[in-house]
């Protein structure tokens, strides 16, 4: 999050845990202010998430359970400043988190799916190797290693008998 | 628990961006203790492995994260 004032309109996501003293449906008033002082500050919503209560992973001010919602919206640089301040003295907001997000074109995300599709293809293509591979090596050796394993299991009897032997044969000394 | 096998960047190889919602990837690049592997241990390139520890200590503000194991 950033303080400094930035010319030009930006993209911005913010992610905040309203206290869990609220019921489900408080919460979604509570989240209907936020939005509101966003538009307030000549802000565009462009995205809206709500995550539901989730335990936090410490507590915040005794509270182990949070309501988390997230937006993303489009802002001029000054104006974020009164929306940071707003949130950080509101006390239904338990803590929130500003991040400038990078606002993904549409040759840039056309771009990423062919990399996707081509990333999901190399890796299907390698699991059938695998596969083709383990088809090969289960064929004999597998019955090798069972038998391997019995063997193993009788020297332990052996064992376990020979130490009772020794540790009878202390006692007699 | 040296993982010899992967040596490459596990964002760059899937092409995917560090993001800190996302904690189940995160804890992927967390010890048991909750503290930051170094790159060297995960296979992460420089690039990444900066935004990753950021990415990490964001998540540990929004209490998705913790930083202790307790």
């Amino acid at each position: 999050m950033s303080k400094t004032k930035t010319a030009g309109i930006t993209h911005y996501e913010i992610l905040f845990i309203v206290p869990n003293k609220f019921t489900d449906d408080e919460a979604k008033t509570v989240i209907g202010q936020i939005e509101k002082i966003i538009t307030d500050n000549e802000g565009q919503i462009t995205h809206r998430e709500y995550w539901g209560k989730k335990r936090l992973a410490y507590e915040i001010k005794h509270n182990a359970f949070g309501y988390y919602g997230l937006f993303e919206f489009d802002l001029e640089g000054k104006n974020l400043a009164t929306i940071d301040q707003a949130l950080r003295l509101s006390t239904d907001v338990l803590r929130h988190q500003i991040v400038v997000k990078k606002a993904k074109t549409e040759e840039e995300v056309a771009q990423e799916t062919k990399i996707r599709a081509k990333i999901d293809s190399k890796k299907a293509a390698a699991e059938k190797k695998q596969e083709e591979k383990a088809k090969i090596l289960s064929s004999s050796p597998a019955v090798s290693k069972s038998k391997e394993k019995t063997d193993k299991r009788v020297d332990l009897k052996d064992l376990d008998e020979k130490l009772e032997g020794i540790l009878n044969a202390k006692d007699l000394i | 628990m040296t993982n010899k096998k992967t040596k490459e960047c596990y964002f760059c190889v899937n092409n995917l961006d560090v993001d800190y919602k996302d904690t189940r990837t995160l804890r992927r690049f967390i010890n048991f203790y909750m503290k930051i592997l170094p790159a060297a241990r995960t296979g992460v390139c420089a690039w990444h492995q900066r935004k990753l520890t950021a990415a990490i200590k964001r998540s540990r503000i929004m209490a998705l994260l913790s930083a202790t194991h307790k």
